[in-house]
């Protein structure tokens, strides 16, 4: 364990305003183009020195955060977040929501295993005075008010901190890192540490916006410049948030690796001695040039194109569409098998997530780091409220997503993975598009009215929230991409982009910004798609009572309304058109004297992707059904047949 | 007999009883028709008069399929889109190696199927082991008279298998698997691992299946009546001839092994419309065919290897059973003899 004065000595180096190992060049990030300014506030501001104990499994540090209040109001307490202690065991909110989304109750969870994040000390600098607030800190549970939860504590000061005033706050802390949870702890060497530390609240207007961890949403942060030390064993490969500014022997058998970021929220590690690292580089005409580094499982050698590639094509559809990537290095994290680690973001830096035998054909690779690294942008730059408003984060990815998986890697197909999960078949028979597949109505129909969106995320039911999340809102944009047009939706999320760029975002905010950039009031459907938990249904009916009249039923029956278009197809070639404003319950169109119909369809064009049952947007004067089914259950046939002389073996 | 003269013999005794191969075809088909004749009628009933039919009748539309899958019950959950072409094989070798629950109906026809399978083995077996025609009435009496032997040998099957998948299966794969990987980092042995515990698990599973087979295969040849004497007469056989015993069961295995791979690469997946549709479903139904004959192979060629290993080379199934006249036939003969 490093000395506790030589933890505090280097602290106060790293405070000390123009210590030796700032970096030497200005990130991209570090002034707003052409204003002299920092593109983010900068209010929260952490130096960090972080001992790792691997056989220990634990994380010894100490922070100085000075941070700055950016409300308009004075503040007697601090709030911060110690999200390690959702795992310290099973009466926490976090473990508590995890029981009732799967429907299982966690056992006991072993000391090993349990997460735990214990303050030593908690001094607070503020205007030249150091207070010592150890004695004072309080755990609060302000969602639930579960009384065993701690991954909230609060610090109640000696004196209110103003507007605009800065207070330092140096913590000395222990954290345990935990089996894997919630994407971040450490498996055998592999060590993926995220929320590790003790982080401050955000102060709004309204007061602290400081929740407890919750299974089923992430985080909310200030922008700040991190500067963070950490020590591990020698040889062991490190991958963080920033760039490696500088590493030095801490002693014979232990480095130091010195990182540093401006205008981030969040910063996130990783360690182990078995990474293989890669390195490539974004380049592109019209936006900044990005330095690639991939810290890669020896067992995926061989799979790193594919991840450059999908890291490549985020950075150049999002900067394309959106607004270019304000940093110049992305780290990529390839995790180890098991870790748990797959699939998750933090600012410059990502998890993808892989297979040993990954098949060229399927899309999981491609479709998880191109999610991860959208995240940049969603998230790591336009910082939304994840607690309560997930999302504009994680929804606007998700549509985002399958965009540039359509771009660039479409058609995949669907597989299956069998023999305990290990061997892939890919069916070069079910491609999947992104109307098949990459806006999620599959995942989203199950659950469209467990909550409405507007819902704050965290109040959600556990077990289904990501689907209000992720997948509803990637129906309601391509949605809104099919009513408006490609160009006039992008227009909205690069104006959003731009205008919310290193700040904190509302829902309100992005409506507004649809409404200005599309020029129409769209506040109609956002109350259909985010302000309610109604579906969407649209069905219709052909009624041919005798040769020369044909009526068309049109029926609304989910509690959604939308207007429809209605299309009906003639004999000799003929076409007939009619809009409906979708509200009734019903509505009939006459086709007296015309030729006779072949189909009809409701939402012909399919503008309205939430519609949860597409088979009966259509009839056809001509089914074929009947032939469809003989079909399919043939092939079905002789999957049971198959599947009696398999089970055949034990006779 | 080695092992692979016993392997060409089974196939030449398959050869010679096309009827019987055509018999347990059909008896597979008409037990499986109507369960594919009900999930006919969801498929129709869920379609009805869409457009979207056209689509689902020219190719595989995945968007439906989900649609289809997320208000389907019983039955219907079992249209999935693993089903197609060589995903059907490899889906249910994973039930079966991987211990999965079935869907109640598909439970239901399986059990069915066993105890046909088990009543007609018996017949099948004696035909086989004559490796001569015989009539109708005689396999049927066959299977009559083996069929409560068998029953009694599948009680005592049954109890082994589901001890085996009901407690060796979950501590293999779930317990012991899970404690010798939970802190593995590379899927590569966690794989390596898997693999052993398959080749461990289906060593105990052929050990097992092996004796009740001969077991099986003794009743018949050796009008054994007890189950339990059969059991111990197989497990005696298996020991005395071990190696060609293994060699032609893994010759039969490695049959199956090249048979389902030749589906697999000749398979074009999903049927399309058409001409094409015809191929797709008739290769699959020629695959089920050659399902059948290796089944068939598989007890010819065992049943020719005890044959061979008995006392003397001669050595076939029971002698052909007579039944007597029925008492209403006596006593007509009786009341009217014929001549002196």
């Amino acid at each position: 364990m490093l000395p506790r004065v030589a933890m505090a000595i280097t602290l106060l180096a790293l405070s000390a305003p123009a210590a030796p190992q700032q970096p030497a060049a200005p990130e991209n990030t570090a002034m707003a183009a052409g204003t002299g300014q920092p593109r983010s506030p900068r209010n929260a501001n952490y130096r960090i020195l972080a001992r790792l104990d691997p056989s220990a499994r634990t994380i010894t540090g100490e922070e100085v955060i000075s941070w700055r209040n950016i409300s308009n109001r004075a503040t007697t307490t601090l709030q911060f977040h110690l999200y390690y202690n959702a795992w310290r065991d099973t009466h926490s909110t976090w473990m508590r929501e995890e029981a009732l989304a799967t429907g299982e109750s966690h056992g006991a969870i072993e000391p090993e295993d349990a997460g735990s994040i214990d303050i030593a000390e908690m001094h607070v600098t503020q205007t030249g005075n150091e207070s010592n607030l150890s004695s004072r800190l309080r755990f609060m549970a302000p969602d639930d008010g579960n009384a065993r939860d701690r991954t909230v504590v609060e610090a109640p000061l000696e004196a209110p901190v103003q507007p605009g005033e800065t207070v330092d706050i140096r913590i000395r802390w222990t954290s345990h890192v935990p089996r894997p949870f919630a994407r971040t702890g450490a498996i055998g060497n592999f060590f993926f540490i995220a929320q590790w530390f003790p982080k401050i609240g955000v102060l709004q207007d309204d007061g602290w916006n400081c929740h407890q961890f919750h299974a089923s949403t992430e985080f909310f942060a200030d922008f700040g410049t991190y500067d963070v030390q950490l020590d591990v064993p020698k040889g062991w490969m490190v991958g963080a948030t920033g760039r490696e500014m500088a590493r030095t022997e801490a002693a014979p058998d232990r480095t130091t690796h010195r990182y540093i970021q401006e205008d981030v929220h969040d910063f996130a590690w990783t360690t182990s001695p078995d990474y293989m690292e890669r390195r490539a580089r974004f380049e592109h005409a019209s936006l900044p040039a990005v330095e690639m580094r991939l810290l890669l499982q020896p067992e995926h050698a061989g799979q790193e194109a594919r991840l450059f590639a999908s890291t490549r094509a985020a950075l150049r559809y999002y900067g394309e569409w959106f607004g270019a990537y304000p940093y110049r290095q992305i780290t990529i994290v390839d995790p180890a098998w098991q870790s748990g680690a797959e699939g998750m973001e933090y600012p410059t830096l990502f998890t993808a997530g892989t297979r040993w035998l990954e098949p060229a054909g399927t899309r999981d690779l491609e479709d998880v780091t191109v999610h991860e690294a959208g995240h940049q942008f969603w998230y790591g730059i336009v910082a939304s409220n994840e607690f309560e408003h997930a999302w504009l984060d994680e929804g606007l990815n998700t549509f985002s997503t399958a965009r540039v998986l359509e771009q660039a890697f479409y058609p995949a197909y669907y597989s299956r993975r069998y023999f305990g999960g290990f061997f892939p078949l890919v069916f070069k028979d079910l491609p999947l598009t992104r109307d098949v597949d990459g806006n999620r109505m599959p995942s989203y129909r199950q659950f469209a009215e467990s909550d409405a969106q507007s819902t704050p995320s965290w109040r959600y039911w556990p077990g289904s929230g990501g689907f209000i999340t992720y997948d509803k809102t990637a129906l309601w944009l391509g949605t809104l991409e099919h009513m408006l047009g490609w160009e006039t939706l992008r227009r909205i999320l690069s104006t959003y982009y731009e205008r919310f760029a290193f700040k904190h975002p509302r829902p309100d905010d992005f409506f507004r910004i649809a409404n200005e950039v599309s020029g129409q009031d769209l506040t109609w459907f956002f109350d259909q798609v985010h302000r309610s938990s109604n579906t969407f249904d649209y069905a219709i009916e052909l009624e041919t009572p005798d040769e020369d009249a044909s009526t068309v039923v049109v029926r609304r029956l989910g509690e959604g309304v939308f207007p429809v278009d209605v299309r009906v197809r003639l004999e000799g070639g003929q076409e007939r058109r009619w809009r409906w404003d979708g509200r009734d319950r019903w509505t009939a169109f006459e086709l007296a004297g015309h030729a006779r119909p072949l189909s009809a369809e409701v939402d012909p064009e399919h503008v309205l992707l939430l519609d949860v049952n597409r088979t009966n947007n259509s009839v056809s004067a001509r089914p074929a059904a009947r032939a469809a089914a003989n079909k399919w259950s043939l092939a079905w046939l002789i999957w049971l047949q198959d599947h009696l002389l398999t089970y055949g073996f034990f006779v | 007999m080695t092992a692979t003269t016993a392997f060409r013999e089974g196939m030449r005794r398959t050869n010679g009883a096309p009827v019987l191969l055509a018999g347990m075809c059909i008896l597979t088909l008409l037990l499986a028709l109507p369960l594919a004749l009900a999930l006919r009628a969801m498929l129709e009933a869920h379609l009805g008069s869409s457009l979207v039919a056209e689509q689902v009748a020219s190719r595989a539309d995945y968007q439906w399929w989900q649609e289809f899958l997320f208000q389907a019950a019983g039955l219907g959950t079992t249209f999935v889109p693993s089903i197609i072409g060589f995903g059907a094989v490899l889906r249910n070798l994973d039930a079966l190696l991987d211990n999965r629950e079935m869907a109640t109906t598909i439970a239901g026809v399986t059990t069915g199927w066993l105890l046909i399978w088990s009543f007609l083995s018996g017949g099948v077996i004696d035909r086989l082991a004559r490796s001569r025609r015989t009539r109708a009435h005689h396999f049927f009496a066959a299977a009559g008279v083996h069929f409560w032997r068998f029953l009694r040998l599948g009680i005592v099957a049954l109890l082994v298998y589901s001890f085996l998948f009901g407690w060796v299966h979950p501590w293999l794969f779930d317990d012991l698997f899970g404690r010798l990987t939970g802190d593995l980092t590379v899927e590569r042995t966690a794989l390596l691992i898997r693999l052993a515990g398959y080749v461990i698990f289906g060593a105990v599973l052929i050990f097992f299946n092996v004796v009740f087979d001969y077991a099986r295969f003794r009743i018949v040849v050796e009008d054994r009546r007890s189950a339990i004497g059969a059991i111990a007469a197989s497990w005696g056989f298996f020991r005395r001839h071990f190696a060609r015993v293994i060699a032609l069961y893994l010759l039969n295995g490695a049959a199956f092994a090249v048979l389902a791979a030749a589906y697999g690469l000749l398979s074009p997946g999903a049927p399309g419309a058409g001409v094409t549709m015809w191929i797709v479903l008739l290769l699959g139904q020629a695959y089920i065919v050659g399902r059948h004959y290796l089944k068939l192979v598989f007890y010819a060629s065992q049943t020719s290897l005890l044959q061979s290993a008995l006392a003397h080379a001669d050595y076939t199934a029971a002698p052909a059973i007579e039944w007597p006249d029925s008492p209403a036939a006596e006593s007509i003969a009786n009341a009217n003899p014929i001549g002196p």
